[in-house]
């Protein structure tokens, strides 16, 4: 047999927006090898999520249940899934590239003498596979060599998730034979870091405000930004010292590195002491009044302008946005 | 506890990247190498459990000659031995073929634990450590950013997406992929440099283990990104330049 | 007393010779001033003199015996060398016989000094033959025209000597400045009665008739004051009467010279075992006067680190564990924070008096626990990997520093360039700092001076060397000396005061460097084909510890400031200003405890009214930018002086010039 398997994630009853982008990427992939698609699911009960599913423009559903998948193990995801590529020998198996992905298809490749082609960005006929390399600074194109299926996880954003179109997709079921002794480890409750005051390290958004918002009056508007955006709030140096803020929201040399997924730093202006401690953040806006600021240099996104009338200008969008 | 730590050797984050003339790898002539980062918390954790409940600490690294630099600086910061496997073809093997070489040189070692780091800075797999983990029948973990010693084995604490944590029962022996940043990494010094001379390092040519198995994947050619980073001008007025952003964050950054 | 009257030509009551006077005489008729001296001494008080002279000897030597045996038993200075001669007899010259460091530093204390030193001088000969009257064989006769002459002239000194340790005294005891310690320490007030009595007792045997019992008494009475004085010389401060000369004379010589370590088990001074003669020599010579904690950064802003203790500490341990002890140095004596403290600004080792180089100790004890993995610190620890991993102390990408080159059009070195620009971690990366060097280039591009920077560049290793990872600083520094060998480098020249002196001073123990110089070096070399700026600026010049003490170049910054502003001073300047806080890795250590260096130095210069504030150092610069940003009066300008006289060029498009 051949074909496309896609196998998604069930996130507490939901498909997850990177799970739909695996499908938009296996849907690419088909029109290439002129394959058909199906989407596998996991689970001890996939029922909803493989309505979901079915709701899509694939041409089957999979839901491989077994109360031993009722919550994920790298061995119990693997035995399974060995199982269902042994029974159905597709030629691709697509993954979207998550923590959870990452943990067990390297193993799951491996049973069947593959490499995983991991992380990848795009797909173009043959089939070739890019993904980065040298963090970025490279892309690189592989292709799969020899027989046995090609296994492939797919980075987050990389494909339209919207691209995916509606449709009546069959549904079935496989059960894996699992075993409790198979599973060699047990796995905890997902929890959170316990709540500190201030966790500017692992906080995801960061809204953070210097020098040009000029008194301490001024913070609640950076303030109503943070709490729209559910973001951290965090300050240059001089904030800090003149006390307008805590010490432990110092981001810089002599406070706080942060590597946050969005930092938006507002009257900042982008001295050295600064910079070190966010540079590595994922995705870095800059709102200030002074085109040469220094901090546009490492932006990803600036706004030029007065920050009194931007902010309140960007809160409200937040708020529309969110809505 | 004897650990079993794999390392491997990246060119230095500063280095250039110039793509060499077949258009499949980059110029190796003029780099500097350097412990790849989350290799390098890999050894930091095998350290601190060493101190801790005692035992050794064994490093491995496949790679050609060069590759003795990075292992004297794993052993000056202080494991006690090291396996340099000799390979010249590393760039030629899948994440399996890497792993299947590495496996072969664990096996006689018989340890408690195989810790690498999650992924290379330079090819990025994040692999190895699962498939060693495969090929050794050991039960796993990835991700991991902090590793303690229980009555039936070890728990670890594992990362999961947008700032969750698990933590994760195993028994021994084990196989860890380790992220970065869970631990305080050690700076080299001089003392350890000068310790690490004595300390013994056995090499292994790659072809005594496995003759190199054909690929499953294979890296046809490199490129240069096509986009640079460069910062984008949201222009207008207050509201428009707000609502140009909110759109970036919502669909360009999934932020929102 | 008559003082102020030539002594020679004082009047004085007669004394008939060789018959004993009657106290009191009357007649009072102009004649030379003489010694009363005793006549011979009875045999009891002969062997009484004999005895307690050996005694007194003989407790100085228990003191004394076992320190200069902890001197000797130290490690031996593998890099020590007498040569050159020259130079080692000169500072003693200037800085022993004529005090010369003592006075320039602190003028009136430092004259006081100076008066009692020569005053022991000049009583060597009279103590000698003091002693040798009291064995029956005195060898200066008060008739004789030798002895008259000398002992006279030793009365000056006496008197002056007199006056100083008075003066001294009172110092002490009345004024007492802050860094002499809170606790009045009593035995120094001892030792100034010593000293006074001393002196007073010889003064006064010229006021005595020849052979009355008085004579006798002050004969004793001096006798046993110097009996008394000797053993406690080695007990207390005072032993630096006995060793400063040998240490000023032993000196490693050049300023903030820090030895290359010996053999493979040398790691720094980590144990007592590391502590070398000249260390151990200098901490037993310490006089305790505080000049080195008056100027010292860290000590006036509420650090832990005063570098009076980490000296008295190392003595405090050789007396108590040995230089054979392997007790760590940080520990018991000394807190292992303080030596982390020091921004190396050299104020302590450029003040000391007695020769003390306490650079080469502060980080010797850094390099003992940073090359032993013992210091633990969470800044340290990312500024060392950022080096292991990348190629600058901020942990930048290198694509940052090629894109500020390519921004700016800088040309490649190529070898055919008069200068390599030196960008260094802060001209390359530093928003702030890049400007300084865009300014630079103008100014070199105006001159139609030929330059190119290096393709890549590493960190020259200057925080690491100061904060003692010497590991670290090999590579850094072979790495860098292997590029611009490659790349042809004849001359360097940079804005970083820091770079200039890690390239020309410590790069030296790895290989050549190429000649190297500072932009303001450069600059006041071309002043005079450079336009002046039509307005004239008051501009406060704030001297960079590594241009000033550690290159003594002064004069040239501030011709240059001089031509675009009318130049101020800071009340600190010069080989006296003070740091910025940056220097010695601190700049990258995270927060201070106490008060910022930085806040209390941009105080000094605002402090001054002047319109701009001038710097010369990258490093200092984005100190003050951040304690300037802090204060929220208005701040004056703050431009380095490639900024400043780059202002008055023309503009120009910089496409033409590249």
């Amino acid at each position: 047999m051949s074909g496309i398997l896609v196998v998604l994630e069930d996130r507490e009853g939901r498909i997850g927006r990177i799970s739909w982008e695996a499908v938009a990427a296996a849907l690419q992939l088909s029109s290439f090898a002129r394959q058909p698609v199906h989407a596998a699911l996991l689970g001890a009960d996939t029922s909803t999520v493989a309505a979901a599913v079915a709701a899509k423009a694939v041409d089957g559903v999979v839901r491989v249940e077994h109360p031993l998948l009722q919550s994920y193990t790298s061995d119990g995801y693997t035995h399974a899934l060995e199982q269902l590529i042994r029974a159905r020998q597709p030629d691709f198996v697509v993954f979207p590239h998550t923590y959870q992905v990452r943990d067990f298809t390297p193993a799951l490749a491996a049973r069947f003498g593959q490499s995983l082609i991991g992380d990848v960005t795009s797909i173009a006929d043959g089939p070739l596979f890019t993904r980065q390399l040298m963090q970025g600074r490279l892309t690189g194109t592989y292709r799969h060599n020899g027989s046995g299926p090609c296994f492939v996880s797919v980075q987050s954003g990389a494909f339209r998730s919207d691209s995916v179109t509606t449709g009546t997709a069959p549904v079935e079921s496989f059960t894996p034979s699992l075993e409790a002794a198979q599973i060699r480890t047990r796995p905890g409750a997902p929890f959170r870091a316990a709540a500190q005051t201030v966790d500017l390290g692992s906080a995801q958004l960061i809204v953070s405000v210097g020098r040009g918002i000029k008194e301490a009056d001024n913070l609640p508007l950076v303030q109503d930004l943070a709490a729209a955006l559910g973001a951290e709030l965090a300050a240059s140096r001089p904030i800090c010292d003149n006390g307008w803020l805590p010490m432990e929201r110092q981001v810089g040399s002599s406070g706080q590195t942060v590597a946050p997924k969005v930092y938006i730093a507002i009257g900042i202006s982008g001295a050295i002491q600064h910079l070190v401690g966010m540079k590595a953040s994922q995705c870095i806006v800059a709102i200030n009044k002074d085109p040469d600021a220094p901090i546009f240099e490492v932006a990803d996104y600036g706004i030029v302008g007065d920050l009194f009338e931007v902010v309140p200008a960007l809160t409200a969008a937040i708020k529309a946005a969110k809505q | 506890m004897k650990i079993v730590v794999a390392i491997k050797q990246v060119p230095e984050r500063d280095a250039p990247v110039r793509i060499d003339a077949a258009g499949r790898w980059i110029e190796e002539a003029d780099l500097q190498w350097a412990l790849n980062e989350s290799d390098a918390y890999a050894l930091e954790e095998a350290l601190q459990l060493k101190e801790l409940h005692g035992g050794e600490v064994v490093v491995l690294s496949a790679g050609p000659e060069r590759v003795g630099s990075t292992i004297r600086e794993a052993l000056a910061k202080g494991a006690d031995r090291a396996i340099h496997i000799d390979c010249e073809d590393l760039g030629q093997r899948d994440a399996l073929g890497v792993a299947r070489l590495l496996a072969t040189a664990i096996q006689p070692e018989d340890p408690d634990l195989v810790l690498t780091g999650l992924q290379s800075d330079d090819l990025g797999y994040g692999q190895t450590g699962v498939i060693l983990a495969e090929l050794l029948n050991l039960p796993h973990a990835s991700l991991i950013l902090h590793v303690e010693k229980s009555d039936t084995g070890i728990t670890v604490k594992r990362e999961l997406e947008e700032g969750w944590f698990q933590n994760i029962d195993l028994p021994l022996p084990a196989a860890l992929t380790i992220q970065s940043g869970g631990a305080k990494l050690r700076y080299a010094t001089l003392m350890g440099i000068k310790r690490a001379k004595t300390k013994e390092v056995r090499r292994i040519a790659a072809a005594e283990l496995s003759a190199p198995p054909e690929a499953a994947v294979v890296l046809d050619r490199i490129a240069l990104p096509q986009k640079q980073k460069i910062t984008q001008v949201l222009s207008g007025s207050a509201q428009e330049a707000a609502a140009a952003l909110v759109e970036k964050l919502k669909f360009e950054v999934h932020a929102l | 007393m008559p003082l102020g009257i030539s002594p020679m030509t004082i009047w004085y009551p007669r004394r008939p010779a060789a018959q004993s006077c009657i106290v009191g005489c009357s007649t009072m008729v102009p004649m030379p001033f003489t010694l009363a001296e005793p006549a011979a001494f009875p045999l009891v008080e002969r062997i009484l003199f004999a005895a307690l002279a050996i005694a007194s000897g003989s407790l100085f030597w228990r003191r004394f015996g076992p320190i200069f045996h902890r001197i000797l038993q130290s490690k031996k200075d593998a890099d020590f060398r007498l040569a050159p001669v020259g130079r080692r007899v000169w500072d003693f010259v200037s800085e022993v016989l004529f005090q010369s460091k003592v006075i320039r530093q602190r003028p009136l204390p430092g004259i006081a000094h100076a008066f009692v030193f020569w005053g022991f001088c000049a009583f060597a000969l009279v103590t000698l033959n003091h002693c040798a009257v009291g064995l029956g064989i005195g060898f200066l006769s008060p008739e004789g025209f030798f002895g008259r002459f000398y002992f006279c002239f030793a009365a000056v000194f006496a008197l002056t000597c007199a006056i100083g340790i008075l003066g001294l005294f009172i110092r002490r005891f009345l004024v007492r400045p802050r860094w002499l310690g809170a606790k009045l320490s009593w035995e120094s007030g001892f030792i100034a009665f010593l000293i006074f009595f001393l002196m007073a007792t010889y003064l006064a045997a010229f006021f005595v008739p020849a052979g009355s019992t008085a004579i006798t008494v002050l004969w004793w009475l001096h006798t046993l004051t110097l009996l008394v004085f000797l053993p406690i010389i080695p007990h207390t401060k005072h032993l630096h009467l006995v060793l400063s000369p040998a240490t000023v004379f032993l000196s490693r010589g050049s300023f903030s010279r820090i030895p290359p370590l010996a053999g493979d088990e040398d790691f720094g001074l980590v144990a007592g075992t590391d502590l070398t003669r000249l260390v151990s020599l200098q901490a037993y010579s310490c006089v305790e006067c505080g000049r080195c904690t008056e100027h010292c950064p860290a000590a006036n802003t509420g650090k832990t680190l005063n570098p009076k203790e980490i000296i008295l500490g190392l003595r405090s341990y050789l007396n108590e564990f040995g230089p054979a002890s392997s007790e760590p140095l940080l520990g018991k004596h000394n807190p292992p924070v303080a030596p982390f403290q020091c921004t190396t600004c050299g104020s302590c080792e450029f003040q000391c008096p007695v020769g003390i180089e306490h650079l080469p100790i502060l980080v010797g004890l850094r390099r003992g626990a940073v090359n032993t993995g013992a210091w633990d610190d969470d800044h340290g620890a990312k500024l060392f990997l950022s080096l292991e991993r990348g190629s600058n102390t901020l942990g930048m990408q290198a694509g940052e520093r090629d894109k500020f080159i390519q921004k700016q059009q800088f040309p490649i070195f190529d070898g055919t360039q008069e200068y390599c620009l030196w960008l260094g971690c802060m001209g390359g990366y530093d928003p702030k700092g890049r400007e300084i060097v865009a300014d630079f280039a103008r100014v070199m591009r105006y001159l139609g001076t030929t330059f190119g920077v290096l393709r890549k560049e590493k960190c020259t290793g200057d925080p690491v060397r100061r904060l003692g990872n010497d590991l670290l600083f090999q590579q850094l520094a072979e790495a860098n000396l292997e590029a611009l060998a490659q790349n042809k480098v004849k001359k360097i020249v940079t804005i970083c005061p820091h770079c200039v002196r890690t390239i020309q001073e410590d790069w030296k123990e790895y290989g050549t460097p190429p000649e190297v110089e500072h932009h303001s070096e450069f600059m006041a070399r071309h002043l005079s084909r450079l336009p002046r700026p039509s307005q004239q600026d008051s501009i406060v010049y704030h001297d960079p510890c590594y241009l000033g003490r550690y290159r003594n170049v002064y004069a040239e910054p501030r011709t240059v400031v001089s031509h675009s502003g009318q130049l101020l001073e800071a009340e600190r300047h010069a080989e006296r200003s003070f740091c910025c806080g940056a220097g010695g890795g601190l700049a990258f250590l995270g927060e201070e405890t106490g008060e910022r260096v930085s806040h209390v130095r941009a105080k000094e210069l605002v402090a001054t009214g002047a319109k701009t504030i001038g710097t010369a150092c990258p490093f200092c610069n984005s100190m003050f930018r951040d304690a300037l940003a802090s204060s929220t009066d208005t701040a004056p300008q703050l431009l380095d002086i490639a900024q400043l006289t780059a202002r008055a060029l023309p503009q120009q498009d910089t496409s033409s010039a590249s």
